[in-house]
């Protein structure tokens, strides 16, 4: 028992983490119609932004997961804008789109490393303790992955819901062509879009720079797990990408209960493959 | 009448000899298979440092009678086999290489099929599966290989006199091999296995492995993590209350880093390079590569630094820049000087027998404690 309910902490904080990726790129893609692979090198970007601002700059931890996550937005912007707007433009199809985006995943990845250098890099000026619940381990990062996973899913709800930025973007997510036809500017939108999703990316990147450290090819995981969040939980649907997540996150631990963790990398996959063969569309529709 | 119809001959001769061009300098191009990209990438950077900072110290002392050596790298990706292949038929279909530096222990299998086809020498000085040993005939490694460290790790554990041990390490090659051996040597010393559990490559979320470890309430944990991962296992250990000791085989930089201060009183067998009085070759290697590079080197940057001095001394016994020709003369004289401090001798199986030894980590810092054991009493 001691062992199941450490692995349904560990799901839960996992999942907060993974729910987190995927409300970030779930939004970008949701809105765009852009399956923004560079999504996750610019994530570990992010972190390397403020170890950076720690590091080389001296900046506190605060001040410098600040302008991480302003650094991290202005990168996201400037990807649309530089790269993936003059292909939408010229009407480019979609996979063209896409195959932009994996250039612009192995750039900056191997960018990261010609910069940053290909060693890992940590914040040992920023720790946490941790709390026992029975036998099991609670640490206190665990439990910020979960907070920062309510109040941005909750932050983000809100927008979505209550100003007329967010009322555009879920126009937009539903019907892109007639959002343009109402007058809405659908490039704004996607330059929004692209920095919202980009600031809550940094968010989990720098719990994982306390956690473990930042390398430069730490982002083809957090892409990869985002984008099957996002179709398990339903494209279009933020409440989907959360749940998509946790479930994810869940399955990735609970499941490892009896089977040998080498299977982990595959979980997700079968995940997956259940949801969509039970819901094409995934376990929510979206808005 | 002979001796002067063979006068003209003569000084035909004589003038032929004079005019033929002189022998051509020629370079020898060496071939590197290493990571330079993907998660493991910080392996192919500080290995490729190691040799080519030997390369442009033989080059800078005039080569090889006159010949010079350039290295020729190319990426296997972080292990993966396939790469490996495409890049060594590329260096020896453009380069003509005959002498190639291997790392990790899928890509070396994979090119072993080709270096006994074509007749190339390959040395490892990265990977340690014992399942490299007689994979080709040219094959030949200056590291200890997982057996002879699973040994030694099992062998320390022994005689710290635990009992119930929990392995955890990387799902591949490497990792399957170094977990069988150090069970198998476990449970011959009449001890008990209660938990093994592996990672993905490039994962760097091992909190699932973690938490089974812990619960398995081991004595102690064998961490057969590589680098950074060495570290990130510790850590992860510490920040989830596991207090059980753990015994490595690597710790270096990244270790230390990756680890969040966490390592301490953390145990390493490991091949034993040190800086130390009675290694005046490992002391100029040593400042040479903080001179250049700004830290201090690696053992992986030493091996393949070893490494080249290998091949050099072979072409300075004679073997001509022939892979077959340079393995059949370095099985005649396997003996060479290590940069780890005296000799290093090649065993018939293509293994260079070197010292282990047992290091414990204090401040973050790996510590000498003693030379090991890899005998099993």
């Amino acid at each position: 028992m001691d062992l199941l309910l450490q692995l349904a902490i560990n799901g839960i904080a996992n999942g907060s983490h993974y729910a987190l990726l995927a409300i970030g790129f779930g939004l970008i893609f949701a809105t765009t119609g852009i399956v923004h692979f560079a999504y996750g090198p610019l994530y570990a970007l992010s972190a390397y932004f403020v170890w950076m601002s720690v590091a080389w700059l001296g900046l506190p931890f605060v001040a410098a997961l600040v302008a991480g996550v302003a650094a991290s937005t202005v990168v996201g912007m400037l990807a649309y804008l530089w790269l993936h707007r003059p292909f939408e433009r010229n009407q480019s199809p979609a996979f063209v789109v896409m195959i932009v985006s994996l250039g612009l995943f192995i750039v900056v990845e191997n960018g990261i490393g010609i910069v940053f250098g290909t060693d890992t890099k940590v914040l040992e000026e920023v720790t946490y303790g941790i709390h026992f619940v029975g036998d099991a381990v609670i640490s206190e990062l665990q439990i910020a992955q979960v907070v920062a996973l309510v109040l941005i899913g909750a932050a983000l709800a809100l927008f979505l819901k209550l100003t007329n930025y967010g009322k555009a973007v879920r126009a937009m997510t539903d019907n892109p062509d007639m959002a343009a036809v109402i007058g809405i500017d659908t490039v704004r939108i996607s330059v929004l879009v692209f920095a919202i999703g980009s600031a809550i990316a940094a968010i989990p990147a720098v719990l994982v720079l306390i956690k473990d450290g930042a390398t430069p090819a730490m982002g083809f995981s957090a892409v990869f797990v985002a984008f099957v969040a996002v179709i398990v939980g339903g494209l279009g649907s933020i409440r989907g990408a959360i749940l998509g997540g946790l479930l994810l996150g869940m399955v990735e631990n609970l499941g490892m209960w009896k089977i040998p963790t080498e299977w982990q990398s595959s979980i997700a996959f079968v995940v997956l493959f259940l949801v969509l063969l039970l819901r094409p569309n995934g376990l929510f529709k979206g808005q | 009448m002979l001796a002067k119809s063979m006068k003209p001959l003569g000084f035909l001769v004589l003038a032929l000899a004079l005019s033929a061009p002189a022998a051509r300098a020629e370079t020898y191009k060496v071939g590197a298979i290493m990571a330079m990209t993907g998660a493991a990438a910080f392996y192919g950077t500080v290995m490729t440092r190691g040799a080519q900072l030997a390369i442009d110290e033989i080059n800078a002392a005039g080569g090889i009678n006159g010949n010079k050596l350039e290295l020729v790298i190319e990426d296997h990706k972080g292990g993966k086999p396939q790469p490996a292949v495409s890049g060594m038929n590329r260096m020896i279909n453009l380069h003509n290489v005959q002498a190639v530096l291997s790392s990790f222990s899928a890509p070396t299998l994979a090119i072993a099929p080709i270096a006994d086809e074509k007749g190339i020498m390959v040395l490892n000085g990265g990977g340690v599966s014992a399942k490299m040993i007689g994979a080709s005939k040219y094959l030949f490694h200056n590291r200890s290989l997982a057996t002879d460290l699973a040994r030694a790790l099992a062998v320390r554990a022994h005689e710290r006199g635990f009992e119930r041990m929990a392995q955890i390490g990387i799902k591949d090659e490497f990792g399957d091999s170094v977990i069988a051996e150090a069970s198998r040597i476990w449970k011959k010393l009449g001890h008990t296995v209660v938990a093994t559990e592996q990672y993905p490559q490039g994962a760097i979320n091992v909190d699932t492995q973690i938490a089974k470890l812990r619960a398995s309430k081991p004595d102690v944990v064998a961490n057969w993590g590589l680098t950074n991962e060495a570290g990130r296992i510790v850590k992860r250990m510490r920040d989830l209350g596991m207090k059980q000791p753990a015994i490595t085989m690597e710790w270096g930089k990244e270790a230390k880093k990756a680890a969040g201060g966490k390592g301490d009183g953390t145990e390493v067998v490991s091949d034993f390079f040190a800086v130390t009085d009675d290694n005046p070759w490992g002391q100029r290697f040593a400042k040479a590569y903080k001179d250049k590079f700004g830290e201090d080197p690696e053992y992986y940057a030493a091996n393949y630094y070893e490494n080249i001095f290998v091949i050099a001394e072979l072409l300075k016994r004679g073997a001509p820049w022939n892979g077959a020709a340079m393995a059949a003369e370095l099985r005649k004289n396997p003996t060479f000087d290590s940069v780890f401090g005296g000799k290093m001798t090649y065993q018939s199986n293509g293994v260079a027998i070197k010292r282990v030894g047992l290091f414990v980590v204090e401040n973050g810092d790996r510590k000498f404690v003693k030379l090991t054991s890899t005998k099993i009493d």
